[in-house]
């Protein structure tokens, strides 16, 4: 961990810092922030949309997109659901199956990515429409009802507020940076997105790397969607639809280079918690519902200024000179 | 001051006198002064960080001096942008090239004015039409249509000079305009900057090559931590040894290597080795200890040889043989992991380093699949543990381990290019212009570092278009040209014969 928070040291101190401010803020001013069912609530979903950021995440820090994180959230909970409802398949069996699907649904992006050579975000747009294609293909529209008891009790399980829910995510989380940090695949992962070429030229499995960082975000994808189709209680096509935004929003604000080469997980799940909070406390403070979107942007622009402006600080205090900071390596 | 127009001491155009730049932390520039003249080449020399581009940021309106004075033609001047330098009549040729690709010559060079008919139509036969004198002026081969991406590095730095005229330019500043061009291309851009001189322009010149300040440079000024160490010399009044004193601030002790066991069995033999990248059959053996030199241009194939030998370019005829084994190495990894070999890139930046990442995870990735234990995991005392011998042998200066790459100076970078093979345990080494754009004192320290690898046992395949560096440091010396051998000459290290030796196998 010490590494990756050495990759972004200013912005996920700076984050936290106003994640603390902003809960101190919300529980003076709402006390009903505090309240059990608020909490729960707040958690659960952020739960599922930290898997959503991590989920972008990851790929980001190979110096790509994927744009289709919600199609296969969406995709992989509807055939969860229908394999359960409609085909009475046991419910463990019909999770392994979607969370599979997920992790071949990256891999394809990352194989068209790696054979093609096509940018990211032109071909995960392209299998965004492919896979949510399917998905309406499938359902026409209309949502898997009455999934099993165990999968909707599952989304509503709790002990106390914090929602059972998030452990799973807490543990993918540490299992994502520790992957990262100290695994080997998971540190070629990143040597691949700082530089391709020269990671190559160490002798590092450029597929490999690529094909693992788009598995890994088409997993993390399938995870977030079979927890909100438990949260839901039913196999909604439209899970995921709504993604495209958060997951960019938690890496980016989270300080992800979009050149790749860095993975802030901390940073990351910071940002996210701000999403949460910001959407939270406007729930709270009873702003008009219609505005909701347009103050998480501005905030969002805030908070992403503040985080470089803090960074620039710091590394003036790290007594690196603009020159060698902004154009790394221009010699005099 | 002397601002009066005298025939004999020509005009001073520009004059900066007591500039201080200050960063947090650092004093960049202190009391730094520079005075140029009308039709003169100044030279501004000096080693990496000695603040030279710190005070071409500041003639051109990067940065604002925080103390000191520009004046311009006798008036003072303050640039507050790089625009309002560029409208002084200041232009500046970067290292890096500052072209659109896709844009045509004329494009580029007239990118600020395009002209427009009508509604703000592009009139690209205006465009072409105006552009045509400045591209004759800088001699440039090239149609005015011509896309950018489609010309040379030597062509492309024609067309910034031309860009720079356009714009005006009484002033012209060029940093390190040689760096990247071949000694061909280095003789017609010194015509061309000789023109120059002659119509006027005052030019600055950056350079580490301190063999071109005195052929091409009329006078110099020196900075060594921030400060003058020479201002505003005549060049013709210093030798090397003294213009080396004022950048180091002590005499060059270029030390006799020491001596070092006689090569070894072959380890590596490659014969008639062919690609289709234009390569005649290439032939030679590299012995074990040996510093075997491959001494050609830019363009000459050298590089092209060196990927083809690990794995990147495919051969298409021919025989290698390592540790007298046929070998097809068919991918790098295969070269690293079966036959031990090192590539250290003449890039370091782009093919070398991940600039972003930290020291440590530079120097261990060519071994991170031998530091796993169970289940993949690497740790961090057993990963320090592998690379701090191979960074302590090379003397790399950093922080900590932890501390990114792309903030060590040039040199401690290339130290951590080749500390990564030494942690792979690479017995083979390709070491492609190791010391290009690092300074004297470095430059020095690697040298003898190439060299006791070599003692140690490595076998040491060293490219490099630098005659002194390949005649100092091999045992034997190849000269290629045209992808093709066209010599392979034992090494006297007497620099005066073995550089006719090697020019009359060039020409």
């Amino acid at each position: 961990m010490q590494r990756l928070r050495s990759l972004a040291p200013g912005v996920a101190l700076g984050l936290l810092v106003i994640d603390l401010v902003g809960m101190v803020v919300l529980s003076v001013a709402r006390p009903q922030f505090l309240s059990t069912y608020n909490l729960f609530v707040t958690g659960r979903d952020l739960s599922i949309l930290l898997l959503v950021a991590l989920a972008q995440m990851i790929v980001l820090s190979l110096g790509q997109m994927n744009l289709s994180i919600g199609s296969i959230g969406g995709l992989v909970a509807i055939i969860e659901s229908g394999l359960m409802v409609r085909y009475g398949i046991p419910v463990p069996l019909a999770l392994v199956a979607g969370l599979l699907l997920g992790i071949v649904c990256g891999v394809i992006n990352g194989l068209l990515v790696y054979w093609t050579k096509i940018n990211s975000f032109v071909l995960t747009l392209g299998t965004s429409y492919v896979f949510a294609g399917i998905n309406l293909g499938i359902t026409h529209a209309t949502p898997f009802y009455h999934i099993p008891n165990e999968i909707s009790s599952f989304g509503q399980a709790r002990v106390g507020a914090f929602p059972i829910m998030a452990a799973v995510t807490i543990v993918l989380t540490l299992l994502l940076a520790g992957f990262l940090s100290q695994v080997v695949l998971g540190r070629q992962l990143l040597a691949v997105g700082g530089n391709a070429l020269a990671a190559r030229l160490s002798g590092l499995p450029i597929r490999r790397a690529t094909l693992t960082a788009h598995a890994i975000s088409g997993f993390f994808a399938a995870v977030a969607g079979t927890m909100l189709m438990a949260q839901l209680g039913q196999g909604q096509p439209t899970i995921g639809a709504t993604w495209v935004l958060p997951s960019f929003a938690g890496p980016i604000i989270g300080g992800a280079a979009l050149a790749g080469g860095s993975a802030p997980v901390l940073g990351t799940v910071l940002a996210m918690v701000l999403i949460s909070l910001i959407d939270d406390g406007l729930v709270l403070v009873s702003a008009d519902p219609f505005w909701v979107q347009f103050l998480i942007g501005a905030l969002i622009l805030g908070a992403v200024v503040l985080g470089r402006t803090r960074l620039s600080d710091i590394r003036a205090l790290l007594r690196i000179s603009p020159g060698t900071a902004h154009h790394a390596g221009s010699s005099p | 001051m002397s601002a009066e127009p005298n025939p004999l001491t020509p005009e001073v155009r520009l004059e900066v006198a007591g500039i201080r730049k200050q960063f947090p932390g650092v004093v960049a520039l202190d009391d730094v002064s520079l005075r140029l003249r009308a039709g003169e080449i100044h030279a501004l020399l000096g080693e990496n960080g000695a603040g030279k581009s710190t005070l071409i940021k500041i003639l051109t309106g990067v940065y604002q001096p925080d103390e000191g004075e520009i004046r311009l033609d006798g008036s003072p001047v303050r640039f507050a942008s790089p625009r309002s330098a560029l409208a002084a009549g200041i232009s500046v040729v970067h290292q890096e090239r500052n072209l659109i690709p896709q844009f045509t010559v004329a494009e580029n060079i007239l990118l600020e004015r395009i002209p427009t008919r009508g509604v703000q139509l592009v009139d690209h036969a205006a465009i072409n039409r105006l552009a045509r004198p400045w591209i004759e002026m800088v001699g440039l081969d090239a149609a005015p249509a011509t896309p950018v991406a489609e010309l040379s590095v030597a062509q492309m730095q024609l067309v910034e000079i031309a860009k720079a005229l356009s714009l005006q330019a009484r002033i012209l500043l060029m940093d390190e305009p040689t760096a990247a061009i071949t000694p061909h291309e280095v003789g017609y851009l010194f015509r061309i900057l000789g023109d120059l001189r002659r119509r006027n322009v005052a030019l600055v010149f950056v350079s580490h090559k301190l063999e071109e300040v005195f052929e091409l440079c009329d006078r110099v000024t020196v900075l060594r931590d921030g400060r003058n160490a020479a201002t505003d010399v005549d060049v013709a009044t210093l030798d090397r040894d003294q213009l080396v004193t004022y950048m180091i601030g002590r005499a060059e002790v270029i030390a006799e290597l020491p001596p070092k066991p006689a090569a070894g069995e072959p380890v590596l033999e490659v014969a008639e080795l062919t690609t289709n990248r234009g390569d005649a059959a290439l032939s030679f053996v590299l012995q074990k200890g040996e510093v075997l030199g491959l001494y050609g241009l830019v363009g000459a194939g050298r590089s092209s040889l060196a990927k083809t030998l690990v794995g990147e370019i495919r051969a298409t005829g021919g025989e290698v043989r390592v540790r007298g084994v046929i070998t097809h190495i068919k991918s790098f990894r295969e070269a690293l992991e079966k036959y031990r070999f090192g590539y250290v890139s003449e890039d370091r930046k782009q093919e070398g380093l991940i600039l972003l990442h930290s020291v440590r995870a530079n120097t261990s990735i060519t071994i991170w699949r031998r530091l796993r234990s169970f289940g993949q995991w690497i740790t961090r005392s057993k990963e320090d543990a592998a690379i701090l011998p191979s960074l302590r042998q090379l003397d790399v200066k950093a922080q900590s381990l932890g501390q990114s790459v792309g903030t060590l100076s040039g040199g401690n970078q290339q130290k951590v290019s080749i500390a990564k093979w030494l942690a792979a345990k690479a017995e083979i080494l390709i070491i492609d212009e190791p010391t290009v754009g690092i300074d004297i004192k470095t430059k020095n320290a690697l040298h003898e570092l190439i060299w006791d690898l070599a003692a140690n046992g490595k076998s040491i395949l060293l490219i490099s278009s630098d005659m002194p560096e390949v005649i100092r440091l091999s045992d034997r010396i190849l000269v290629m040209r045209n992808h093709a051998i066209v010599g392979e000459l034992p090494n006297t290290h007497q620099y005066d014969e073995m550089s006719e030796a090697i020019m009359a196998r060039l020409s």
